[in-house]
This record gives structure tokens, sequence and C-alpha cells, in this order.
């Protein structure tokens, strides 16, 4: 039953709100939680059993009449499926105490869940339409919930994302015509069989091109990323942790990858296109970050920076830089995840996210501090953490693969990454404690859950990291290594 | 007797000094009895093992020849024996003495964490093992100097620990060495000839031995400790244990290791060492102003007897030098125990200060002066009858210079303890100490034990001599030799007694003249000495510390360090802080000034990228 994935969610957000009418908080927050810790739970458990045969179809059928939609489970689906339940379950949990402020908790939920299930239907879609549609669900929410906090910069930030994701979205749209028109079909099967047969080299190019800008918008790969660092921060913490942690991947990295990889086929000049996307992103990003004093601002740009190193690692198209890209996708997702939520509670006990003005709060909050060390530090590379280990996966995949300029880079750049991330612990949590906060309390429970959860599989990842990559990373980082073939040869209904 | 017997005077002493540490100070009766007891049996089983005189306790324990060996016999009980007889007598004075230091339990603990590693060092017949316990001995040395108390103990006990750990890292290397020449870790089986590499191991082997015997120039934490550790932690280690670790371990080494010959370039080099060691420090000695330093310093200058007589490599210098160690580790001891009566009842060692105390303190008085003759050389004290073998060694051997430097030593030895004594416990009694009693017997026994072990292995010397020296060379005279020390004429009538007494003589005038010189004030005796014209600059130099090694070595490595920040480390340090994050923020600058928040702005960079992707994708595809 994969719909269920889809499904679940999208019934309970349409109860959520007539819920709402009697219960304002309990019930929702329950809801909620309860309909993400099923995904987790069916993710996690149920998944591995289904896919052990291969990748699954399920056709949808309405009244018995088949329709246009099928929904397809594979390794790489799971792994996002996973990716998506676990950062969505921690964001909600911190939602239970932080939304108590905002008002409207059961159309917060609502939205989220909409959020969620966009993702969901993205990960699991068999043809390039679905791909747009859900992204659209996805997307739509998230404009709502950036625009959450109805303040001026929310709504200027929230129009903003608008105006640039509709870009992408026609971009992709219209690729997804030219594509229809040369092959007569939208399914990823029978496109990538078609395409092989075509042999239209610069028809494809074109639509590449057109997909590359509107994906990369998404993902926010400079210099299509100007959207994201006014985006990202406004949005309320958990909004932030699941936008930067979930969306522009699944959006833009998952779509990315699955259609180059798997129905395009990846040719030498679209993997050195990405790579150097992936570069620039990486670089250009960190740079930027360095010069924020705003807390959130700073983890947006990280967030870039990151997917940059994603690109990087699936560009090579090797399998380990594959399985490299993945994990790190994997790992960002947790950890920028956890970062944006700490960095919720610093804002909801003092008030701001401007970093000259914090200082010392390890003092009053020594949890947020010691996951938000533990957030940083993966992010940054810091053995024995798990963003290390898919980081030195990536520059060994770019060694092995003969690209040592671009592994340089890579390195250089966590030494950036880690520059900025103790200037952000330094300023925020360390030192003398301002006098202004001397008042602030550790934040509540649930929020305080939400960042522990986290910051623990950060560390159990990066302990356990061979266990991870053989379980969830390599069946996934398998169907992209097989390129066209595991598309066009396995979707067996 | 099981060989596992061996073990006890290991375990018995570290199991004692766990319970020491542990026992509350309100306990104080049963921690004292406990310790007394514990030294009293393992000076019974010092006399057992003594008569035993040979037992070996041998298991395997880290392979490649690394066994965990014990050895008992006639060098080793001796030597256990003697330190049981110290350990005892320490104890029984720190009962009364450390009574009511802050750190007292720790104290006595450190002191039976010594004897349980020196026990074990005498003991080992395994390099390895012996390796252990010498080192074992640093963290009780560290320890013991900090109980002090003082601001600067801390900082002495560091400089302890460096000179020796110094000397024991040169040993190490000596040993491995060794080992290389000899391919075996057994002591009792190493027999080399000292030449080449081998030479080499000697040499850092000997400058292990020499410092933990405190010889120059790895003496300068002595002086400082005299004045910054309980002065029971300076009879205890400085005074006894380690004269007698040291000068076994040397005299094992020159006897046994290597096969030292008399005239050879190394026994001489021992005897520079030597007469440098007796001649230097026992200037130093003169001049102090203060009874513990002042003792400090002799306890340097003796070693210098006991490497000359060793390093002459003749049969009599060498018996004359190990003679001579059991002989000082009595009368320093005895003479800073004495030393540590005065500070106990008045609370002061100055010499300035003191005066007169015999009629107060007549036993200790009694205990001071027999030791103080004793260590000057004065017939028929022990001090006079290994002198005199030393004397006769160096002759023997040839090299009259370093006879001639030990007579000058014993001229000075003499002035200064003429001082030390004069301005202590005879002359006039000063007003700035209020009347004072005799100490307590815990305090008196040890010291008049002292003495009256020194009045008989001087009058009875043959008992001494034929008991405990002459079987440690048996096997290493040549068949035939004369080896009976006792009828070798140690009496007063041969010449070289005859050049010791006038030597006395000498030193008795010195002082004579420096007393009336001053205006009958003895703390001043030594003044015409110290103020002759060059020696006075170099005094000066000597008291800044301007010849201490260590004080030296700190400077020049405290210039180093800040050579190295200044021309490395900042300029590097440079390309970091200013630099790289100054290039990285103008980067960061132009970047940011580029994100002006204009939509068109951010759509015109999205458009100009996708014409770029498409440009590269057609190029690329080519």
């Amino acid at each position: 039953m994969i719909i269920l994935f889809v499904a679940l969610p999208l019934v309970v957000a349409g109860i959520l709100p007539l819920v709402g009418k009697v219960s304002r908080r309990v019930v929702p927050d329950l809801l909620a939680n309860a309909a993400l810790l099923f995904l987790l739970v069916y993710a996690a458990i149920t998944g591995r059993h289904l896919i052990a045969g291969g990748p699954v179809l399920q056709q949808l059928s309405w009244f018995g009449e088949p329709v246009a939609i099928r929904l397809a489970l594979d390794g790489f689906s799971l792994l996002m499926l996973l990716a998506i339940a676990l950062v969505g379950l921690a964001a909600c949990l911190f939602s239970i105490d932080y939304m108590e402020h905002y008002g409207a908790k059961a159309n917060y939920y609502a939205l989220f869940l909409v959020m969620i299930a966009g993702m969901n239907g993205l990960v699991l879609a068999t043809d390039l339409f679905n791909v747009y549609l859900f992204m659209e669900v996805a997307a739509v929410a998230s404009y709502a919930l950036v625009a959450f906090g109805l303040g001026r910069d929310e709504l200027e930030a929230a129009f903003k994302y608008l105006l640039l994701s509709v870009v992408a979205t026609a971009f992709i749209l219209i690729s997804v015509a030219v594509i229809f028109g040369m092959t007569g079909s939208l399914d990823f099967a029978a496109v990538a069989k078609a395409l092989q047969e075509l042999n239209a080299g610069a028809a494809v190019g074109v639509a590449s091109a057109f997909f590359l800008m509107g994906f990369g918008l998404k993902a926010a790969l400079i210099p299509f990323h100007a959207w994201l660092p006014d985006a990202h921060p406004s949005a309320p913490a958990p909004i932030s942790a699941v936008l930067s942690g979930l969306l522009i991947k699944v959006s833009g990295v998952y779509a990315m990858t699955r259609i180059f990889l798997n129905v395009f086929g990846l040719t030498p000049a679209l993997s050195t296109v990405l790579m150097s996307l992936g570069a620039l992103s990486m670089v250009v990003a960190a740079f930027l970050a360095l010069g924020q004093k705003d807390m959130k601002r700073m983890l947006a740009y990280s967030s870039i920076s990151q997917v940059g190193y994603v690109v990087l690692g699936i560009g090579i198209g090797t399998p380990l830089g594959i399985a490299g890209g993945l994990f790190h996708l994997f790992n960002h997702a947790l950890a920028k995840g956890l970062l944006f939520l700490t960095s919720g509670s610093v804002q909801q006990a003092t008030g701001t996210r401007d970093l000259d003005e914090m200082g010392g709060l390890a003092k009053r909050m020594p949890i947020t501090a010691a996951t938000n060390l533990v957030g940083a530090l993966s992010i940054a590379g810091v053995p024995p953490l798990n963003g290390f280990w898919s980081k030195l996966i990536i520059i060994i995949a770019l060694v092995q693969s003969g690209h040592p300029v671009f592994a340089v880079i890579a390195v250089l750049t966590s030494v950036l990454t880690l520059w900025y991330y103790l200037l952000m612990q330094r300023k925020a949590f360390f030192g003398k404690l301002n006098e202004k906060w001397a008042a602030v309390k550790e934040a509540p429970f649930w929020m305080t859950a939400a960042t522990v959860f986290l910051a623990l599989l950060c560390v159990g990842i990066g302990i356990l990291f061979s266990s991870t990559v053989t379980t969830w990373i390599q069946p996934a980082a398998d169907v992209l290594a097989d390129g066209v073939h595991a598309v066009i040869g396995s979707w067996g209904f | 007797m099981t060989p596992k017997m061996l073990l006890l005077p290991i375990l018995l002493p570290a199991a004692l000094a766990v319970v020491l540490l542990v026992i509350p100070r309100t306990l104080r009766l049963v921690r004292n009895a406990l310790a007394l007891a514990g030294a009293a049996v393992l000076l019974y089983y010092g006399f057992v093992f003594f008569a035993l005189k040979d037992l070996r306790f041998n298991v395997p324990w880290l392979g490649m020849g690394i066994d965990f060996d014990l050895r008992l016999y006639h060098f080793s009980s001796f030597i256990l024996l003697a330190l049981a007889g110290f350990l005892i007598l320490i104890t029984l004075y720190s009962t009364v003495k450390m009574k009511d230091a802050p750190r007292a339990r720790e104290f006595f603990a450190y002191v039976f964490l010594t004897a349980a590693f020196a026990n074990g060092a005498v003991l080992a017949n395994n390099f390895v093992p012996l390796v252990f316990f010498w080192e074992g001995l640093l963290v009780t040395l560290y320890g013991l100097i900090t109980i002090g108390g003082r601001p600067t103990s801390g900082r002495t006990a560091v400089k302890a620990l460096l000179i020796s750990g110094f000397c024991d890292f040169s040993m190490i290397l000596g040993i491995g060495l060794l080992w290389t020449v000899s391919g075996t870790l057994t002591m009792s089986q190493v027999s080399v000839e000292p030449t080449g590499l081998a030479a080499v191991a000697f040499v850092l082997m000997m400058i292990g031995a020499a410092g933990k015997a405190g010889a120059m120039p790895f003496h300068t934490w002595i002086p400082d400790a005299a004045v910054d550790a309980p002065v029971t932690f300076m009879a205890f280690l400085p005074a006894a244990f380690e004269k007698l670790l040291g000068i076994y371990l040397l005299a094992r080494i020159s006897l046994d290791f290597f096969k030292l010959r008399p005239g050879s370039g190394l026994s001489v080099l021992l005897m520079v060492l030597g007469a440098v060691t007796i001649v230097l420090a026992v200037l130093m000695a003169l001049v102090q102003k203060d009874l513990k330093r002042l003792l400090s310093y002799h306890a340097v200058s003796q070693v210098g007897y006991m490497i000359l007589g060793i390093g002459t490599a003749v049969p009599f210098g060498i018996a004359g030098g190990l003679f001579h160690m059991i002989n000082h580790a009595m009368y320093k001891c005895g003479l800073f125990l004495s030393a540590g009566s005065v500070e106990h009842r008045t609370g002061t060692t100055e010499l300035k200060k003191l005066g007169g105390l015999r009629k107060e303190m007549p036993l200790t008085a009694f205990g001071f002066t027999v030791c103080a003759l004793a260590i000057s050389g004065v017939w028929p004290l022990n001090g006079f009858v290994s002198k005199e073998m030393v004397f006769h060694g160096a002759l023997e051997s040839g090299y009259t210079v370093f006879a001639i430097a030990a007579w000058v030593g014993a001229i000075f030895t003499f002035a200064s303890f003429l001082k030390a004594g004069h301005s202590v416990f005879f002359g006039e009694r000063t007003r700035e100490i209020p009347a004072v009693k005799e100490s307590q017997p815990a305090i008196v026994v040890p010291i008049l034990v002292l003495a009256a072990l020194c009045i008989l292995f001087g009058v009875y010397n043959k008992l001494p001599l034929t008991l405990f020296i002459q079987p440690i060379l048996a096997g290493h005279v040549e068949a035939g030799a004369h080896l009976d020390f006792t009828s070798h004429a140690l009496d007063i009538f041969n010449p070289v007694a005859l050049i010791s007494i006038g030597c006395l003589v000498l030193a008795f005038l010195l002082h004579r003249h420096g007393f009336l010189k001053s205006g009958r004030k003895p703390y001043l005796a030594s003044e015409p000495v110290h103020n002759l014209p060059v020696v006075h600059k170099l005094y000066d130099l000597a008291e800044a510390r301007v010849f201490d090694p260590y004080e030296q070595g700190v400077k020049v490595l405290h210039g180093l360090s800040l050579v190295l920040y200044k021309a490395v480390d900042r300029p590097i340090d440079f390309v970091f802080e200013k630099v790289v994050t100054v290039a990285g923020e103008k980067f960061t600058a132009i970047l940011r000034k580029a994100h002006n928040g204009h939509y068109a702005n951010y759509l015109a960079w999205c458009l100009a990228g996708l014409i770029i992707v498409a440009g590269a994708i057609s190029l690329l595809a080519k």
C-alpha cells in the first residue's frame, strides 16, 4: 500500500481544520504527530520488506478503472521517504510547543501535512507530469507556511519565493511539454526507452537545460538561489527545518537526479555541468554564510552550500560518488533540520536572530547549545559525526574518478564551513552571557526532545555509518548507478 | 623461605601506603602504630634476608627476555637492610615531626611507596623492572616535595622531577644500548668491556646513577628542596635513600655490568666528576646562611667522595666509596634530623637567629656534634675511615690531583661544620628565640641511634667492613690480590692520615680567623673566604643561579620558544588571522552586495544561468 504515503497525510490534512473547530490544541497535535509517526514506522520497518524483491509499482484506480497515476517504490524513493518521515516528525514534535503563540494550529498542521504529502508523492511518482503536480502541491503549501507569521517580512519573502518558484515550474513544464512532444509519453520508462531510440541530441539538450534551471531553482543552486535566504529564515522554525532539510532536496535534487540519471541518462556533458554547479554553490554560498549576522540566514546559505556537495557527489556519476551524494543528502537533512530547530528555540527564548546580540546562551540553554553543536559539527564534517563520513565518501569518489581539483575545493569548503559554524556557536552559545538574557530558560520539553532526537540520530549514524550505508544508502545508489536501465528494465507491475 | 618472600619488601610497603592514605586524621595513633609496625617488619625481614643472602624469584612477564626477576644476593641484601633501617628511623621521627603537617596522610603514604619502589629497584635483576621501580620513585619525589607547602614548592618539585627525569631518561637510553651490546636484559648476566658503543652506554647509565645520587651538575634541585620541602623528606630521600640507590647502581655499573679498569678514560671521567662535585659543592656549602641549605650542599659534596672512590676502580677505593655511602647516609640523615629537631622547637634554621642551644637541647646538640665530626672526617669516627680509604684509593690509582681535591674538600667541610655547629649549638644564646625544650623522644632517639652507629662504625670499622663491604668486592679482585682492608693501616700514624689531620687543623684555623675577624659572630666565620676578590663574584653568580644548568636551560628554552613564537608562529597566525580572514571577508562583502533584494536582479541571474547552462551542455555535447 504505497498510496498510504500520500493518502494518509492528505486525509489527515483534510480532517484537521474540522477538528480544529472542536479542539484547538491537543487533538491536532496528536493527529499530526501520529500521522507522521505512522509514516516513519511504515517507511522504516515495512518499506524494506516491500522492495525486497525489487521495486514495486501501484496503479491507482477509480471505481475499478485505472487512472493515470502510478506510484512506484524503489531504494532511492525509500531513502527519501525515510528522510521525510524523520525530519517531518522532528519538526512536527517541535511544533507542539513552538506553534503555541502563532495560533491556528490545526490549519498549520493541515498545511504541513499537505506539504509532506506532496513530497511523498513526488518521491513516488513515475511520470513527468506527476512530478510537476506533486511539486506544486508541496510548493503551494510551503508558500502559505512561509507566510504563516503574516508579518511584513514573511509576506515579502513568501511572495518572492512564489514568483521565482513559478518561473522554475514554468520552465519545468515547458521541458515536460518538449519531452512529451518528442516521445508522446510522460512515463519515465516509456520516455527513457523512446529517447534511446530517438537519438535526438539537441532537443534533449534544451530540455536538460530547462530542467536544470527549474530544478536548480528548486534546489537553490547558485545562481538560482536568491529566493532561499529570504524564504527560509522567514518561515516558522519547524517549517524552515522542513524547507531546508527536505523540500529543496525532494523537489530539487531528487527530481533532478531521478530524471537525469534514470530517464535521460547521465552524459559526460551533464555530469560536468552538474559538478560545476555543485562546486560553485558550495564555495560561493559558504562565503555568503560567513558574512551573515542572522542565525537563520547563515543556516540558509549553509543549505545552499551543502546542496552543492550533494549535487557534486551525484554529478560524478560513479557508484561511490552517488552513494556519497545520497548519504550527504540524508545527513544534511537531519543536521540542517536540527540546526533550524535549535535556532527556533533560541529565537523563541530571546526574540532575536541576530548573532551579535546573543552570547553565552549555553549557560542558560545547555541542551540546545549541545544539540546545536552536534548539528554544526556534523555539517562541518567533524568525525565521528555522520557528515564527516558522507563528505569523506564524496571526496574519495572525486579523487578516484580523477577530479582532484574538485576534491581540494570540497576539502577547503569544509574548512570554511567549520569556520562559520564555529563563529555561530561561539557568538550564540559560548563566551560571556549577555546580561539581557539572564532570565532566559531552556526550551520547552517537546522542542528540546525534537532536537535531542535529531542530535542522537546524527551521532548514532556517525558511529554506525557503515551499517546505515549498506541498509539504506546502497540500495538507493544502486538504483541510480544502474542508470536508465533501472527504469526501463524493472518497473514491473 | 620461598622465593616468593622476595615480594614482601615490595608489596608490604605498597599495601601499607594505600592503607595509610585512607586512615582518617583522627585515627593518628592507629596510623603511627601501623607505620611503625610495618617498618619494623621490614627491618626484621631485612635482617632475615641479610642472613639468607641468596634467593631468586623469576616469573616470565612481557616476553622478549623481559622477566619479573628479583635477585637477593649479598649487595642487594645489604642495601635492603640499610633502607629498612632508615625507613624505621624516619617513620619514628615523622610520627612527631609530621604530626600536624597539613598533608601528613599523603606524606606517610609516599614514604612507604618510596620504600616499596626502592626495595623493588634494589632487588630487580632485570633492567625493565629496575626502570619501572626507578621511575616510580619520581612520582613520590614530586609528591613529597610539594608537601612542603611553600609557594615555591611546586616549582621546586617540577625542577626535581625534570632533572631526575632527564637522568633517568639517559639511564634508559644507556640500558637500551647495553641491551644491544650484551643481548640480554638479565642484570646478573651482563658483563661487557666498556669500549665503543658500550662506553656510551656506560656514560649514559652513569648519568642516571650519579643523577639519582645527586652529583653535580644534577644537584641543583636539592638546595632548593632543602628550603621548600619538609626537612624529614631531606633526611629521607636526598640524604639516605637516593644516595644508597644511586651509589648502589653506580657500583653495579662499574663493577658488574662494565669491567671498569683502573686508569682507563672512563675511570678518570668518574674521578673528575667526583672531584669537581666535592670541591664546588663544599665551597657553596661554606657560605650558606641557613642550616638546611648548608646541609643540602654537603649532601651533594659527599657524593663526590663516593663517586671518586668508585671511580678509582682499585678495590681499596671502591670499598672506600661504598663504605662512605653507608656512613654518609647515617650522619647526613642524623644531621638533617637534628636540623629538623632545632626547627621543630625554634621554628627556624637560619644560622643568624640561632645560637647556644646546647644547654636547652643537649641530646640534639650531642647527636649533631657527633654526626658533624663524622662528616668532617675526625678520628675515630666512621667518616674518617671511609675518607681515608678514598684518599688511599685515589693515591693508589696514580692521580694525586684527585686526592688533593678530596683533601681540599675535607678542609672546607670541617670549616663549614665548625661554623654551623658553632652558630647553632655553641656561642652565645640569641634573644630572638624564646626559651625552648629538648625535642620529644621520637625525634631525639633516631638522631642518637644514628650518632651511635657513626661511632660504632668508626671505632669498630672492622665490623662493617668485613660484614658489609668486603663481600661486595668478592670476585671483582684479581686472584691473590690483597683484600684485607682492615689491616691497611687505618690508624692515624701514616702519611695520608697525617695530611688529613693537617687539613682539619687548617680548617680550624680558618674558622677561628673568620670568627675573630667578624667580631665573634660564628655565622659570619666564612666571610673571609666569601669575600676573596674573584671568589665573591663567582659566589654572587652562583647564588643568582647562573651556574644552574636547569635554570639556564629553562631560560634558553624560554628564549627559543619566544623566537619560535615571533618568527614562526606569529607569521603563520598572521596568514590565517589577517590574510585569510580579510580576504574571505572582502569576498563575502562583494557577494553580499550583489544580493540587494531586487526580484528583477535575481530573475536575471536565473536567466543568465540558464543561458550559460544551455551553452555549456551544447558545447560539451559536441
